[in-house]
């Protein structure tokens, strides 16, 4: 579509000051995380340094929170979009009567906070002698992020043409192999675009690990970051943007590795041509 | 799949199993440890830890020490539960649900005692101290604190507390008040905040915990100090009711009122709704001349000593501690809230007899004195404060004194509950969002609907 | 004849295995969902009728009260407030901030150089993507007296540093918010808006429409199903907001940015009352499913 100069002109301009609103408080934190004297405020660092990194790194409570949540939400991420796959399948290639009423109960799922359930779910840990089992609580948290993954893998996979597959199964191979070598592979976007939902969803969770693990050795990140500058306050700024920066990098490196598709993984599917 | 996307699916996977295998050898790494050196008992210990300046923790760690000395067959296991002052109650709470998690040991503030003991979290102690020689050492009324609604023990008193103004003396000085000082009533601290707020300098006039993050301090520190100090109590032990209807609860929000939004001598909202209100005020604000007065606890003397936060050369010579007065100087002319906290062992602990050695040795006279003295607080053992140690430290003096009118907080168990709503009411009063009469008017409303209207006065 | 009859059976013979086969490509999300989703809400209705407790002589003693928890509500000023404050904040931080910051970025990336689009888009994804923990930190620090907005502020103005958390708390957690949900709406609305084909507008520009006409009678319209899917799932997520509010405000002032998901936590963990907790949970799980019929009902979200 052609457009005016001038109008060109706004269009970029508001643009840029709406990049420079949304990147500012987090330049705050790069910035204040090498600077030697950080403030509350954006500001020019007297001197570079690495000093809050190496007293975050040095800390092996950190870094053994930062291990136990790349467990729990690498392995949480794993287990939602295996099983996110599997149950689009048969939704999305199968004609039976149940699919729409079982899509629409998916959907109705994933509008509902489960985190605001907690104190069922402690109870039920209780019940079950789940409580402070790293496992568990990943399993509760796939368990929750299941109905939306379920609902954008479908959407994805009704996008890959089923000619391709019922060529594969010409030449003899099995549903499971159909999957496996031909839908698979044309998914990599889907997949890459759930698990960085999921990854993203619980990595930054603080609420459920805080309630349903006890052992302060089993804290994942989000817990220690909580811990560590929420109750005592965010008086040494340094330290503080140091440990964001770190505990934001899985997350900025996962996106950057999988953003190529991520611009067509954001297409709502068969929902926005509906 | 392009050569990048492997690429990036080997790095992720790799991340993620590099993380797994981690997660898992640090589980097993642990339970090692913990039963590290064969048939070693290992038991933990858990309270509430302050992060980066916990004393407690240095008190903790000296005696560890000790102790796995004289007893090879004990690994202590220092456990402690990072969390505001609200939430580590909860947070204890939900660990003695199960034996997987509980603790061997916990540290239990006296107020939550009972409460905890009712709900069926806390092993009676009856049998231990009964044949515990140094149990008479033990101040009296101080034991009953620690004693369940069923009289049973359930917790061994580890350290008391009193309250009063801790003062900044060159503050003090810019504003023409004494370096000496004593207020008699809470017109005077009115007056000395207005002084100060009318000096050049810029210091905080007067402060005190305000903010519901702040939890049972907002309760104990402020409200009823203030409260017990216009005659009236919260709960009248005899009839077993409950006050919501006293004058003394609308005065004692009032002089929060006074304090933060008609006279304007209290620090700013940022400052004073903050959870880290209490290591910024008492830690740099105090002894930095950024703040006048400052209510709260003779614990605080901790910070300035030799190891601790904000260590000072001459504390007697910058801060003062003068003790709380009663509304208009009514007799006996001062007041404090005594409180303390004790060590107490889950009724879902798995090794109790042990437990019990642990708890014995840290209440031997020479390791309360040493808890006392490196964490600031007051003993509980007649003993333990005829330590030179104890006597030298500074200001000793007027936190003891402040005891002798001492009130404790009500023993039922519902307390917990009622503090809630104290703090509520306290918040909404200081943040301006409610005035004095509001406040108390919903106050009363929240405490009937807990504690039921047969129970109220 | 014959042949039909074996038709018939062929067919029904691959039906009958395609539901087989469902049904073990299925049995995995139903067993999860089975276990960690269904029996919490079937848990959070019962317990929702008893007076469960953290501490306390009721933490021994547990037992169905009825209705009382839900007569407690009703009575319950503070309940008024939360679901108030959470319309409030869903209102403006979902549907008015996200959605409609999302889409007018969407929309004026739409046809510019492909660097600029990248460089704005990751200014806005750096904050979709940054934990949510440390967004509500950067947001803190940002807003505080002497954090980079004031500083702002003071350096070209005369005014005095605003506390902003606490005399506008409710528009800080809202804004915060927004800053940290925009790029998801974005990324939607790119992609929908990608997908519109050039020529149709062109041929409205060559029939004389306006600019805001054809945006109004083309454009619109052509995204609709993006819009009301993005919407639905924004405003699901914006419901369950804890976190961020809980970090940067801990619900106060007083009680001025004290959602639902923040009261449960108050009542449960910090007033002990896990019962009374757990029938807020309903409450919000009720808001949520309102939500979605009313999305799925009013406006036609497809599966």
């Amino acid at each position: 579509m052609k457009i005016g100069k001038t109008e060109k002109f706004v269009h970029h301009a508001i643009l840029s000051f709406m990049a420079i609103l949304f990147i500012l408080p987090l330049l705050w934190m790069l910035v204040a995380s090498v600077d030697t004297s950080a403030i509350q405020s954006l500001k020019i660092p007297e001197a570079l340094t690495l000093d809050n990194y190496k007293s975050v790194l040095e800390d092996p409570s950190i870094i053994r929170s930062f291990v136990v949540g790349l467990f729990l939400s690498g392995g949480q991420s794993i287990i939602v979009v295996f099983i996110s796959v599997l149950a689009a399948y048969p939704l999305s290639r199968y004609k039976a009567n149940y699919k729409k009423p079982f899509l629409y109960t998916i959907l109705f799922l994933t509008s509902l906070p489960m985190t605001a359930v907690i104190v069922p779910v402690f109870q039920l840990f209780l019940l079950l002698n789940f409580v402070d089992s790293l496992w568990a609580v990943m399993l509760f948290l796939s368990g929750t992020s299941l109905p939306y993954a379920i609902w954008m893998m479908k959407n994805f996979m009704d996008s890959v043409p089923v000619e391709l597959e019922e060529s594969a199964w010409i030449d003899g191979a099995s549903v499971w192999q159909g999957i496996q070598k031909v839908v698979s592979p044309l998914m990599v976007p889907g997949i890459f675009t759930v698990l960085i939902f999921t990854y993203t969803g619980s990595w930054g969770n603080f609420f459920v690990p805080y309630i349903l693990i006890q052992s302060p050795d089993k804290m994942p990140a989000s817990v220690t970051i909580f811990q560590f500058f929420g109750n005592y306050g965010l008086v040494n700024y340094g330290q503080l943007a140091a440990f964001s920066v770190l505990y934001s990098a899985p997350i900025v490196l996962l996106y950057y590795l999988s953003q190529r598709y991520m611009s067509k993984g954001f297409s709502f599917g068969g929902a926005s041509k509906g | 799949m392009t050569k990048r996307s492997i690429f990036a699916a080997i790095l992720f996977s790799s991340v993620l199993i590099l993380g797994a295998c981690g997660a898992e050898s640090e589980e097993g790494q642990s339970s090692d440890s913990n039963g590290s050196g064969g048939d070693k008992i290992p038991i933990e210990i858990t309270w509430r830890g302050t992060g980066e300046s916990d004393n407690i923790r240095r008190y903790l760690e000296g005696f560890e020490a000790d102790f796995e000395s004289d007893n090879p067959d004990i690994d202590v296991v220092l456990a402690p539960i990072m969390a505001s002052e609200g939430d580590y109650f909860s947070k204890v709470a939900l660990t003695m649900q199960s034996s997987e998690t509980a603790p061997d040991i916990v540290s239990e503030d006296t107020f939550m005692l009972s409460s905890d003991a009712n709900a069926g979290y806390l092993a009676s102690l009856d049998e231990y101290v009964e044949s515990w020689d140094d149990w008479d050492m033990f101040i009296e009324n101080i034991k009953t604190g620690t004693t369940g609604e069923d009289g049973s023990v359930y917790g061994i008193p580890t350290t008391t507390d009193s309250r009063g103004i801790w003062y900044n003396k060159q503050v003090f000085a810019d504003a023409g008040l004494p370096e000496d000082w004593q207020p008699e009533s809470w017109e005077d601290v009115y007056a000395a905040g207005e002084a100060i707020k009318n000096s050049d300098s810029e210091a905080v006039p007067f402060s005190m915990n305000v903010a519901k993050a702040n939890g049972e301090a907002v309760s104990m520190q402020t409200f009823e100090m203030l409260l017990y100090g216009t005659g009236e109590t919260l709960y009248d032990s005899e009839t077993q009711k409950w006050n919501v209807n006293g004058q003394g609860l609308v005065d004692s929000l009032e002089f929060v009122d006074e304090i933060m939004n008609q006279r304007e001598i209290g620090p700013s909202l940022s400052i004073a709704l903050n959870s880290s209100y209490g290591s910024v005020m008492t830690q740099d604000l105090l002894p930095n001349g950024g703040v006048g007065m400052v209510l709260d606890g003779n614990w605080n003397i901790g910070n300035y000593l030799e190891g601790g936060a904000a260590p000072l050369d001459n504390v007697d010579e910058i801060l003062g501690f003068a003790t709380f007065p009663t509304q208009n100087g009514e007799e006996p002319g001062f007041v404090t809230m005594a409180g303390g906290w004790s060590w107490a062992i889950p009724e879902n602990a798995q090794n109790q007899e042990a437990s019990w050695r642990v708890i014995e040795a840290m209440s031997s006279k020479e390791s309360q004195a040493d808890r006392a003295v490196v964490e600031g607080t007051l003993t509980v053992r007649k003993d333990s404060a005829e330590d030179s140690r104890y006597l030298e430290r500074p200001l000793i003096e007027p936190a003891t004194k402040a005891l002798e009118n001492a009130h404790f907080r009500p023993k039922n168990d519902l307390y917990p509950n009622v503090s809630i709503e104290i703090q509520n009411a306290v918040e909404a009063v200081a943040s301006g969002s409610m005035t004095p009469e509001e406040a108390a008017t919903s106050y009363k409303e929240a405490v009937t609907g807990i504690v039921g209207e047969e129970n109220t006065y | 004849m014959e042949n039909r009859n074996s038709m018939t059976d062929t067919s029904k013979r691959k039906k009958l295995s395609d539901n087989v086969k469902s049904s073990i490509f299925l049995s995995p999300a139903w067993i999860l969902l089975l276990v960690f989703f269904l029996t919490p809400m079937v848990l959070t209705i019962i317990f929702s009728f008893t007076n469960l407790a953290l501490t306390g002589a009721q933490a021994q003693n547990l037992r169905f009260i009825g209705f009382d928890n839900f007569i407690k509500m009703f009575n319950d000023v503070n309940l008024y407030n939360s679901i108030a404050k959470t319309l409030i904040f869903v209102l403006f931080s979902a549907i008015l901030g996200q959605c409609f910051l999302g889409f007018l970025i969407a929309f004026l990336m739409k046809g510019k150089n492909a660097t600029f689009r990248r460089i704005i888009g990751i200014a806005v994804i750096a904050a979709w993507v940054t934990p949510e923990v440390v967004v509500a930190f950067s947001w803190v620090a940002f807003l505080g007296d002497s954090g980079t907005l004031n500083s702002i502020i003071t350096s070209i103005s005369d005014i005095e540093a605003i506390a902003f958390l606490f005399e506008y708390p409710m528009v800080s957690v809202v804004v915060a918010n927004i800053w940290r949900g925009t790029a998801f709406s974005m990324m939607a609305f790119q992609t929908a808006l990608d997908d519109i084909p050039v020529e149709v507008e062109e041929a409205a520009i060559m029939d004389g429409a306006t600019r805001w006409k054809i945006v109004w009678n083309i454009t619109i319209p052509m995204v609709k199903g993006t819009i009301t899917t993005n919407l639905m799932l924004v405003t699901l997520q914006t419901l369950g907001v804890f976190t961020l509010i809980y970090t940067m405000t801990g619900g106060g002032p007083g009680n001025d940015t004290m959602t639902l998901p923040v009261y449960m936590y108050q009542q449960a963990f910090v007033s002990y009352q896990l019962g009374y907790g757990t029938a807020i949970s309903l409450i919000i799980l009720t808001i949520g499913a309102i939500f979605s019929i009313l999305y799925m009902k009013f406006l036609k979200v497809k599966v």
